[in-house]
């Protein structure tokens, strides 16, 4: 019991930092999730892995939510489980050898074996420790992966833009982008117009611009509004996604759908940059809470007395794209159509947690 | 006890009173299709003479039985007797039947015996779009398994033995759906639902019971004067509880700013993520999509059918349906097309026993099952 204590004492914490905030942005959230499942796997009990399993669920659960708009958190609670039943089903390989490897899931309706729900029953004499180590092993390569994001886009910089180009990026708060972007300038000459993204990314547009700048990249920072005045001479969009839905839709900074939208209309191709890690099977059932509404005061100061409490104010997060604005994905695993998105999240995901009763 | 149940099936009572029997075994079911079989070796001879003994009876009582087996008759009797079958499961329940009394002794035959029996029944009924992906399904099944068992006998055997499970499958995966599809329906919803629909009525049914608040407008659907599906869908939707306002196709147009969300079932989903559907689909379809409200397809994976309609009336036409140009007044309306094809840019997302599915992955599904 005490080691069940031991582990819910770095849950709870963790927890409370999602709540808080103090935990945030998908790189941070998944880096830190996956540190604390380590902890959890290292110092966790469990006689079977349907056990294990259901101990992993738990904490997943748990932190969808605290905080239900960081995707990255469940995706990587996901992830690990996927780790865990892959390393299960090859152990029962042997048992499921006489089951036919239907190659599609449409003749489920035509098989006489049962997809077993839960194999890990049988699976109870085989030793903890060894389980333990493999998942460990698996979340390291993991964080690895995350680490390694930025590289594996960064490659695809030479084929994606071109010399003399003007690029616009809206979200100037992604990592991602500006190491793209970064990247690219060590290959090519361009031009990068920013949003100001006023009122939330206002200082990581700066930092952004100053960022550039110092690589001799051309840099003009322009209001958002005029954003569709632009579009015409923009060559290309460059958006990071905070979270990458089954259906191809993403979710982002405030005010990029709006850039998407001029975009279509000037049929300006948009891509998408984001991390494997970013990638959500869930679909987006109601959009109105996937967007965060933050605070009002950085939009109207508190201190406008004039004002305040006589206009309503609000100040809205995120937007959320729609999958037909995107033209294509690039990710540290290729470039993908917004189409092709569902695949990679059958690739990464087991459909057990994806429609289970707990997520 | 069971040669006089068998009295009583087969000889005295009606046909609609003895499938009203609602207890049967799962062998028990075998014998409830006496006029398909030829001789059940489980038997013993002295049942065995009974059942001769009946067959002469019902030569009388049942003509079907005294005629060589015929695949359509078949398929439209599980149509008939099970108002909660698909028309793609009702197919292939008259393939396993037709392998336990024609029992095939080599592959060949087997094929033949198949491909026979698709062609008969896709060329003999007149909409035969959702059954052909009920055949191809189990076609392909079948090609793609038999090396999967020591010998192709006992994929036959597994195939007539699990009939009873696949029908039992068929109808969990329409309470998959329900489940996946709950979180598609929201409180204070008003939706649209098109015609008559068994698994938008489980999912709308479903999201009931979870105490979800939301009102529907179901359309007329008519098509001819008699067939009006979807007076029968308000109807099943109030006596659930669920507010409905019943309107006329042509209506659709005018309620649409109010609705929030569009669901339809679907007869076939072609390879492209389009679907084949009452008629009357496209055109709502078209309406949703001008005015950015989703539409959703509630549809089980077991109607996915390998066809590739280009165009909304690039579907077999009924032989006597050729759209008609006539100077006669007493003409009423051409009534023979009871399909359309909507393309799948306006369909939003497929709610499926898969979960949800974009369209591009119901091209997947069906890539994978002709040619992984």
């Amino acid at each position: 019991m005490s080691s069940a204590q031991k582990y819910e004492v770095f849950v709870d914490s963790f927890i409370s930092k999602l709540k808080r905030r103090q935990v945030t942005g998908s790189y941070n959230v998944a880096t830190a999730t996956c540190r604390l499942l380590m902890r959890v796997i290292s110092s966790g009990r469990w006689s079977s892995t349907a056990e294990f399993i259901e101990l992993i669920r738990g904490v997943g659960t748990k932190l969808i939510e605290a905080q239900p708009r960081e995707f990255a958190a469940g995706n990587i609670v996901r992830r690990v489980l996927a780790i865990i039943r892959d390393e299960v089903s090859e152990t029962t390989a042997t048992d499921m050898a006489n089951n036919a490897p239907y190659n599609t899931s449409m003749f489920q309706l035509l098989s006489t074996t049962q997809t077993n729900k839960n194999p890990s029953n049988q699976l109870t004499k085989q030793p903890n420790q060894d389980l333990r180590s493999v998942v460990i092993q698996g979340i390291r390569e993991l964080i690895d992966e995350i680490a390694s994001v930025h590289e594996n886009i960064e490659l695809m910089t030479v084929d994606l833009i071109h010399e003399n180009e003007v690029l616009l990026t809206p979200t100037p708060g992604s990592q991602t982008v500006l190491n793209f972007l970064l990247k690219a300038s060590l290959k090519r000459k361009f031009t990068v117009l920013i949003t100001e993204s006023y009122p939330n990314d206002i200082q990581e547009c700066h930092k952004f611009a100053e960022k550039l700048a110092k690589m001799n990249i051309e840099t003009v920072i322009i209001p958002d509004s005029s954003v569709f005045a632009v579009m015409s001479r923009v060559g290309k969009v460059l958006i990071g996604a905070r979270s990458v839905f089954a259906n191809g839709g993403c979710v982002t900074a405030a005010g990029v759908a709006t850039v998407c939208e001029c975009a279509k209309e000037h049929r300006t191709p948009v891509f998408a940059v984001a991390g494997l890690y970013k990638f959500s099977p869930t679909y987006p059932f109601d959009r109105d809470s996937l967007i965060e509404v933050g605070n009002s005061g950085r939009v109207l100061p508190y201190e406008d007395s004039d004002l305040v409490g006589k206009c309503e104010v609000t100040n809205p997060l995120f937007d959320y794209v729609v999958p037909e604005h995107i033209d294509i994905y690039i990710t540290n695993i290729g470039g993908f159509s917004p189409n092709f998105i569902y695949r990679i999240v059958l690739d990464n995901y087991k459909a057990e947690d994806t429609f289970g009763h707990l997520f | 006890m069971i040669p006089m149940f068998r009295t009583l099936s087969r000889g005295v009572l009606s046909n609609s009173a003895w499938w009203s029997v609602e207890f049967l075994a799962n062998d028990e079911w075998n014998r409830r299709r006496p006029w398909l079989k030829k001789t059940d070796p489980s038997l013993t001879p002295r049942e065995i003479m009974t059942e001769k003994i009946f067959e002469k009876n019902n030569s009388i009582l049942f003509p079907m039985t005294t005629t060589p087996f015929d695949i359509k008759k078949t398929y439209l009797r599980f149509l008939e007797e099970d108002p909660e079958i698909t028309m793609p499961v009702a197919a292939i329940e008259s393939l396993v039947t037709m392998l336990r009394i024609k029992q095939p002794s080599t592959s060949s035959e087997l094929i033949n015996l198949l491909s026979d029996a698709t062609t008969h029944l896709k060329t003999s009924i007149p909409n035969a779009i959702s059954l052909s992906a009920g055949c191809d399904l189990f076609t392909r099944f079948v090609l793609r398994n038999t090396h999967l068992y020591s010998d192709w006998e006992s994929c036959r055997t597994h195939l007539v033995e699990n009939g009873q499970l696949f029908l039992q499958r068929a109808k969990e995966s329409r309470e998959m759906i329900a489940q996946v599809g709950l979180k598609f329906i929201r409180d204070d919803d008003t939706v649209l639902v098109h015609s008559y629909s068994r698994v938008v009525l489980h999912l709308l049914v479903h999201a009931k019971k979870k105490f979800v608040r939301f009102r529907v407008f179901v359309t007329e659907s008519k098509v001819e004067n008699d067939a009006n599906e979807g007076i029968k869908m308000a109807n099943a939707l109030r006596e659930e509880g669920i507010p409905v306002c019943l309107i006329n196709d042509s209506q659709v147009g005018y309620v649409l700013n109010k609705v929030d969300k569009v669901f339809m079932g679907a007869e076939g989903v072609s390879e492209s993520g389009g679907i084949i559907n009452r008629m009357g689909s496209y055109q709502i379809g078209v309406l949703a999509k001008n005015a950015q409200k989703p539409l959703y397809v509630v549809s089980e994976s077991h109607k996915f059918v390998r066809m590739f309609p280009l165009a909304p009336d690039d579907l077999p036409v009924p032989p006597e349906g050729a759209l008609n140009f006539s100077l006669d007044t007493t003409k009423g309306f051409n009534a023979y097309h009871h399909v359309d094809f909507t393309p799948h840019q306006y369909i939003t997302a497929l709610i499926s026993d898969l979960g949800v599915l974009t369209p591009s992955a119901v091209s997947e599904e069906l890539i994978k099952m002709w040619y992984g």
